[in-house]
């Protein structure tokens, strides 16, 4: 066999070999979001966002505090994360660059992108549940700001450095104070990339359940006091999935359903910034 | 020692026994250099890679302080003052020493934005104002009429060309008396180059201009003085016609016919 023979061969083999392992993955995307949608449509009905939870068996039971629970505890740790994230990420790329504070700050972040979502929640717990002495929004946005902190950050970091130097320089030039070249200049440039870290970091942390089973536990009813225990989406799923009842089986659908989309959504929405960025 | 030629005209910038160390590095990389700089004159900087000039350039405005443990040495007298102090007023020094970059750095705003940028920094808000200036300006860097139907649209979409007439609009806009020019058409097509250059020999009525280039011919064609240097140091500065018919030093010979660089 010639050289040229083998290697088309070769070719071909690693060709079919990455197709088939991508569609595997896509196969089974599509089969969750099938049996997703299926079930998650068959559940959905008005009540669900109009009504609390209530006992197995009752006719009107919905996830309106399940709902409103997760829209609270999200917002404020979107609340905390975003402005401590993106202004954590400009120190690092504004002003500390490559010291070594700098890189051991990048570091630590890498690592806790990577940490278990629970070990955050039991942290959480031990640091603010234990003192409390109960459950609450409070604890869960926390967790869930520790968990958003490293994505934004990084990215910002990240976006912030690509922006390039002779653009900063430019504005110096003209006589511009730092403070002004950052929030004039260097943040318009790396603009779709920030918000796009916001938002891959929200819909990261949108779809925990783990540090909110240890901090904000869950209620049945709707509560919008952050100082006491709250409901949400994600835990309501856990407890109405593992349950015995079938009513309450179908509401841990809706609830999966209306998560999934929610957090596609936001992915979607990152990746049309990214997408206009490039296409510029 | 370097061949300066006597200036007649008023000088702008007085350069007096200067030296510049980058940060870590062993060695200056500029070593006592003097030379004096005409008013509402062009002065043209070249010489070989690495020889200094555009470290030079950057000192004007104190482009170097943006980055940590640069040194300065010896004296630059700018309106009779040394603005190599550590108490000078960056900001207010580089409103008056503008600078015009290799590639062209339009900020990400509108057209009319980038322009009034410089104006808007030293507090300008009246929109009247800010219209007529940023209108002369534009007419000044002779981009008007390219863009006076889309002062609104994004700055980064017009052409490499027409952006670093933007930026030079820009830096004209806030009427500083130096304006430092760094290689500004090395990025850019001949035709934009020939439009650059005419641009700044017109420029010379209002402010005084340093330009350096890594181009004889273009050193030649715009400027009224030439600086030549090499390895750190100024080798012979000259009416540009003298200095590339008769040069005085033998370094600078060989280098404008090519011997090496």
């Amino acid at each position: 066999m010639t050289q040229t023979k083998k290697r088309i061969i070769i070719n071909k083999i690693i060709m079919t070999l990455s197709a088939l392992s991508a569609l595997l993955g896509i196969g089974f995307l599509l089969w969750i979001l099938t049996i997703l949608v299926t079930n998650g449509l068959d559940a959905l009905s008005l009540t669900i966002f109009t009504e609390e939870g209530s006992p197995p068996g009752y006719e009107d039971s919905g996830l309106k505090h399940a709902l409103i629970g997760q829209l609270y505890i999200v917002s404020y740790a979107t609340f905390f994360g975003v402005p401590l994230g993106v202004l954590a990420g400009t120190y690092l790329s504004e002003y500390a660059g490559k010291s070594k504070i700098a890189e051991s700050v990048r570091d630590i972040s890498d690592i806790m992108m990577s940490a278990p979502s629970i070990v955050i929640g039991a942290f959480v717990y031990a640091i603010v549940v234990a003192p409390m002495g109960h459950f609450s929004g409070w604890a869960g946005s926390i967790a869930l700001t520790i968990i958003m902190l490293p994505i934004i950050l990084r990215t910002t970091d990240d976006m912030l450095q690509l922006v390039p130097s002779t653009l900063r320089e430019a504005a110096f030039a003209l006589g511009a104070p730092k403070y002004k070249v950052i929030v004039q200049v260097v943040y318009r440039g790396a603009k779709a990339g920030i918000l796009t870290g916001i938002l891959l970091g929200v819909a990261r942390v949108a779809g925990e359940t783990a540090p909110l089973l240890f901090t904000s536990f869950n209620d049945n009813f709707l509560n919008t006091d952050m100082s006491e225990p709250m409901a949400s989406l994600t835990v309501t799923m856990y407890n109405y999935a593992t349950s015995p009842y079938e009513d309450w089986q179908k509401l841990g659908w809706a609830a999966a359903f209306i998560l999934s989309m929610f957090i596609l959504s936001l992915n979607i929405l990152g990746r049309l910034f990214i997408m206009k960025k490039k296409g510029k | 020692m370097a061949t300066i030629v006597d200036i007649t005209e008023e000088k702008s910038l007085e350069v007096r026994n200067f030296e510049f160390t980058y940060a870590g590095a062993d060695e200056a990389s500029i070593k006592t250099l003097n030379m004096p700089i005409a008013k509402n004159n062009i002065t043209a900087l070249i010489g070989p890679s690495g020889c200094g000039k555009t470290t030079l350039l950057r000192s004007f405005n104190r482009m170097h302080d943006l980055y940590p443990g640069n040194e300065y040495a010896g004296e630059i007298l700018f309106k009779n003052k040394n603005i190599l102090t550590k108490n000078e007023d960056l900001i207010n020094l580089r409103i008056q020493i503008g600078m015009i970059f290799q590639k062209p750095t339009a900020f990400p705003m509108s057209i009319f934005d980038n322009v009034a940028y410089g104006m808007r920094l030293q507090g300008i808000k009246n929109r009247t104002e800010l219209k007529d200036r940023v209108e002369k300006a534009l007419k000044d860097a002779a981009i008007f009429n390219e863009v006076k139907d889309r002062l609104k649209h994004d700055a980064n979409g017009l052409s490499g060309g027409q952006q670093q007439r933007l930026c030079i609009a820009r830096a004209v806009a806030v009427e500083p008396e130096v304006l430092l020019f760094d290689e500004p058409t090395s990025a850019l097509d001949p035709i934009s180059t020939s439009g650059i250059e005419e641009l700044i020999v017109e420029l010379r009525e209002q402010v005084s201009i340093i330009i350096v280039t890594h181009n004889m011919q273009q050193a030649a064609r715009v400027s009224d003085y030439t600086g030549f240097m090499y390895m750190g140091e100024l080798i012979e500065l000259g009416r540009t016609e003298e200095l590339f018919v008769t040069p005085k030093e033998k370094l600078t010979e060989e280098y404008i016919t090519g011997k090496f660089g």
